[in-house]
Parts: C-alpha cells; structure tokens; sequence
C-alpha cells in the first residue's frame, strides 16, 4: 500500500496517501487472523500494542530536539 | 534458542502450483504454501534465535526491526491479495514446524472458507479523520488576580475544552456513519497518537471500511464529499488494503 493503486482511478477528492508504518502497524498488530494454542509464539496483542508505542514514542522522542 | 520455526503469513484457498509467485518473505526466506483442511497456508521457515520468544520480545522493541519485519509481512500478504482473496495473519505468527502450520489450517476450515467467501471482491480502506479546531492552550494561573477569577477562567476554558472534544467527536461519528453507507463493514482502529502522525491536530477518527470493488467509485465520492466540507488534509484516504481489518477469526 505504499504506492497510488492501480484501481484509484483519478477521482475528485483528497488523494490516496502512502501508509504509514502506523497504519500498517495498525493492522498488522490488532487484528488478522488469530492462532493461539500450541504455537509457539503468540504475544496477546495488547501486549504487541504496547510494545510497538513504547517503540515507536521512544523513538520519536530521540529524533526530537 | 536454537533450530528453525514455521512463519505462517496469510491464509487462501488453494492456489495451483503454477500460479504460486517466487516470493521472499522475512529476511529474504523464501515462500512455500502448505496445504490442509481446503485452505492453503503461505509460509517461510525463520530462525528460531530470531522469532523465537524471548527473541521476538527483544525485536518487537527495535523500531528499526519491527519496521522491516513488518514491510516484510505486509508485501507479501499483498503479492497474495493481488492472486487470491487473502486472510492476513497478525504479524510474528510462528508455528513449531510446517507440521503445526498444516493442523492450525485444518482447525480454521469451514469457519476461514466461510469468510474468505465474505471478502472476494472485497478491499479495505484506511480513513483518517484530523480534528479541525483544538482546545484553548492551559491557562496561566498568574493571570488570574484572585481565587474567584482564577476559578471562572478555568471554568470557562474546560467548557470550551468540552464543546472542542464535542465537536470532533460528532465530526468523527457523521464521517463514519456516511461511510459505513457504502462499506460492506468498517471497524474503528484506535485514533492515532499525535506523536507518532506529527500531525498539527490531533486524529478523531481512525476507521477502516471494507469495500466493494466495484463499489468504489461510490466510496470515493462519498470521501470526496466529506473532504470538500473541510479543512484541506483533514481527511485522509489509504489503500486499497489486504483486509487486515476484516478478518479476525478466533480459533475455538
């Protein structure tokens, strides 16, 4: 999703923007289909969600001024 | 932590072998498909000193692996979505071997089949809502001369705070709303935090809705329509998407 899809025509209205990493991470970590059970990894994903803000706020703090 | 793990990507119905793309998937593996249960699993055999737990709790907190990883992931459920209608697994999906890989499809079965059927024909797309006004800035208490005029003036600004989260929260539910008048189905992701966008103004609205294809021209109008009424770049289009928001299935 990181380029205009092929399927946009040129329509009136805000273009389609490139995701962000945010928005992927959106999706990637909230939802889809979910395994549990005897696989060996399988972070809840509040878990996920928690660890990806802390990631990401702590690097955006470090690239601040 | 030694040996090899299973990474489960993303679930189709079967695809015949010559129409399975040569794919790379985390850290340049290649892509093979297991079959079971009428599905067919997209997967790649990962290192377990990499994803294994301890492993993958370590790399979930480097934004630089995390990032990759997650591109990784996302190209690869989209060279699926461009094929096959395609369920997408949550990112870090791992499976003890192909063996387990192949009884997580059989125990999906009819219930992944089923919702396979809902989104053929289907795409998802991201709608970001900004809000276009902001609540008046902290007061300054030593402006205030007494306790009585402190008090009103701290009145009045958590009022004008109150009309502000007011407003985007009705801006957020008229977008939705006129949205979901055109979507097959829509959910609400968390609104995104202002650190992270950079965004001058804080995000009311972080929707995804689920599309018909040929729907879309419809769809698009109707953005078009919202975003008109408002501030430039307050409202943001993303996709089309894999249905990443629209399937979400539990496993009994």
């Amino acid at each position: 999703v990181t380029t205009v899809a092929p399927t946009a025509p040129p329509a009136s209205g805000p273009p389609v923007q490139a995701a962000s990493l945010v928005d992927l991470l959106d999706r990637l970590l909230g939802v889809g289909v979910v395994l549990s059970g005897d696989v060996t990894i399988c972070l809840a994903g509040v878990d996920l969600v928690t660890v990806k803000l802390r990631a990401l706020v702590t690097s955006v703090k470090e690239a601040g001024p | 932590v030694t040996g090899s793990a299973t990474y489960l990507y993303a679930v189709t119905r079967p695809l015949p072998p010559d129409r399975r793309p040569d794919l790379r998937g985390v850290g340049g593996t290649p892509v093979r498909w297991v079959e079971d249960g009428g599905l067919a699993g997209l997967v790649s055999t990962v290192d377990l000193a990499e994803f294994g737990q301890d492993a993958l709790a370590a790399h979930l907190e480097d934004l630089a692996w995390l990032e990759r990883t997650a591109r990784e992931h996302d190209e690869i459920v989209q060279a699926s979505a461009r094929l096959t209608t395609t369920l997408p697994l949550r990112l870090a999906t791992i499976c003890t071997d192909d063996d387990s890989a192949r009884d997580r499809l059989r125990r999906l079965g009819g219930r992944a089949l089923a919702l396979l059927d809902r989104l053929d024909g289907r795409e998802e797309w991201g709608v970001k809502l900004f809000a276009t006004a902001t609540a008046p800035p902290v007061p300054e208490t030593a402006g205030a001369a007494t306790g009585t005029a402190y008090l009103q003036q701290r009145r009045r600004q958590l009022v004008q705070r109150d009309v502000a989260a007011d407003t985007a929260v009705r801006a957020a539910d008229e977008v939705y709303t006129r949205l979901v008048g055109v979507a097959v189905d829509a959910r609400r992701h968390r609104p995104q935090d202002q650190r992270l966008t950079g965004a001058p103004l804080p995000m009311v609205l972080n929707a995804a809705f689920l599309v018909d294809r040929d729907r879309f021209d419809d769809f698009r109008s109707a953005v078009a329509e919202l975003a008109a009424a408002r501030p430039p770049d307050s409202v943001v289009l993303t996709g089309p998407w894999p249905p990443y928001s629209f399937a979400a299935l539990e496993e009994s």
